[in-house]
């Protein structure tokens, strides 16, 4: 039975899944929509995502949408099963702090990052418009403030809650977005324990491969 | 071990972790916070939660935030163990979905529900602000678009996956602020979100817990 993937390979979301397919060595085909006006369709509305989004999973005919749910979903299932690669702990307690991590992510780590991808990642390239200096200043404002959280966050640990989990996997998409592609890679360099931990994330073979898969 | 939740029950993420608490058969204690101008000193930054935000829940030495991370830790420790109430299930592909849906509440139920209670309950209560009616505009006409997506999905549904889960109780609490705000058309004008709602309301836990808050708002005048 196989796995079946439908994204685009720089979808943040999208590359969420890769990377945790590929961290459980999963094996999958990923099929990429002809364009983005394919997501509105009635049909797949119907039968894909009934709010026009990416990425959405088949595993066999189960159909699941959500990235990070895609994610857990995944983890809980088959983690342990192709390689010892442990991405929610069986311990309750650390499940719950992973699962805290990832809430972080969620509300606070990911808007103010997503402000500098979409203005200085998509906007042109996607959407034809200029960046938008005031949101980027926006962005740059908060995003300083939560990394200096994470600094004391990841004192003593190599990552979020101390072994490597879905939490960190889905801080790398957009964190590779600003700190490589857009070049703000001194938010992160100026933090010795975030730059460690970046460096650690990024140099994970699934991660780095995703990522060099960008287009 | 005591379970103690730090928190304000008018505010809707605390209730999240309150009716979870509920309809697991949890005792608590909620210790409201001196003021939430204390949220954001150093110890609390310290020892509480690291952005400055409730609910925080301590069972016994062990500290976890953010309301839905809180809701699917006590329920993957107590589910079943109180009562027989099942909030994930336990097929892995059954609380796939529940997961899924818990996702749609928090990327998009939420956003637009989050400003109409801002708006409506609270901009002139605490902030001394008017209702901004372009505000409230925009966030209805966002709403209304997910609850046609909702309406759809809960096509020969009781609830959102089927069984009662947490995908239906993370988003009682808003939900129940903005209903009953002058904005019911919106679930009302839908049958299926409508029975959806109305089922949720008379559930024990969400009659208890919508009375309690009822007279925190009754009582604010005063």
């Amino acid at each position: 039975m196989t796995i079946k993937l439908i994204g685009f390979p720089y979808s943040g979301p999208t590359m969420r899944v890769i990377i945790t397919l590929r961290e459980l060595g999963l094996p999958y085909e990923f099929e990429t929509p002809a364009n983005f006006e394919v997501l509105k369709t009635e049909d797949f509305l119907a039968n894909k995502n009934p709010f026009g989004k990416i990425p959405v999973l088949f595993d066999g005919d189960f159909r699941i949408i959500e990235s990070r749910s895609i994610c857990r979903y995944l983890a809980s299932k088959y983690q342990g099963k192709n390689n010892n690669t442990i991405l929610i702990p069986n311990d309750v307690h650390k499940a719950g702090l992973v699962d805290q991590f990832v809430s972080f992510e969620i509300f606070y780590y990911d808007p103010p990052a997503f402000k500098f991808v979409s203005q200085e990642v998509f906007a042109e390239k996607f959407w034809n418009k200029n960046p938008d200096p005031e949101i980027i200043k926006q962005g740059r404002e908060e995003l300083i403030k939560v990394l200096d959280i994470y600094e004391k966050l990841l004192e003593g640990k190599e990552y979020l809650n101390g072994e490597f989990s879905l939490a960190d996997i889905y801080h790398s998409p957009y964190t590779h977005y600003v700190y490589g592609v857009a070049k703000h890679s001194e938010l992160w360099d100026s933090r010795p324990n975030v730059k460690n931990w970046w460096n650690r994330l990024r140099n994970r073979e699934a991660v780095k491969k995703t990522l060099e898969e960008i287009p | 071990m005591t379970i103690r939740l730090i928190g304000y029950s008018a505010l809707y993420p605390t209730l999240r972790v309150i009716i979870c608490l509920k309809e697991l058969g949890l005792p608590y204690e909620l210790e409201p916070p001196a003021s939430y101008q204390s949220l954001k000193d150093e110890d609390y930054i310290a020892n509480k939660h690291p952005f400055g935000k409730i609910p925080v829940l301590f069972d016994g030495d062990f500290r976890i935030t953010e309301s839905r991370a809180i809701c699917r830790y006590l329920t993957s420790k107590y589910q079943g163990k109180h009562n027989d109430t099942i909030l994930i299930p336990n097929d892995v592909h059954k609380a796939g979905l529940v997961d899924q849906f818990i996702s749609y509440e928090l990327s998009y139920y939420d956003p637009p529900l989050s400003k109409l209670v801002y708006q409506e309950k609270f901009a002139k209560k605490f902030f001394n602000k008017d209702p901004d009616p372009e505000v409230i505009k925009q966030a209805r006409e966002e709403l209304a678009k997910v609850l046609d997506v909702y309406e759809k999905l809960l096509e020969g549904k009781e609830y959102l996956n089927g069984e009662y889960s947490l995908a239906d109780l993370v988003l009682c609490p808003g939900t129940n602020y903005v209903y009953g705000a002058g904005h019911s058309d919106l679930w009302d004008s839908r049958p299926n979100v409508k029975n959806w709602w109305n089922r949720l309301c008379n559930r024990d836990t969400n009659k208890k817990s919508f009375e309690e808050i009822k007279s925190f708002w009754e009582n604010l005048g005063k």
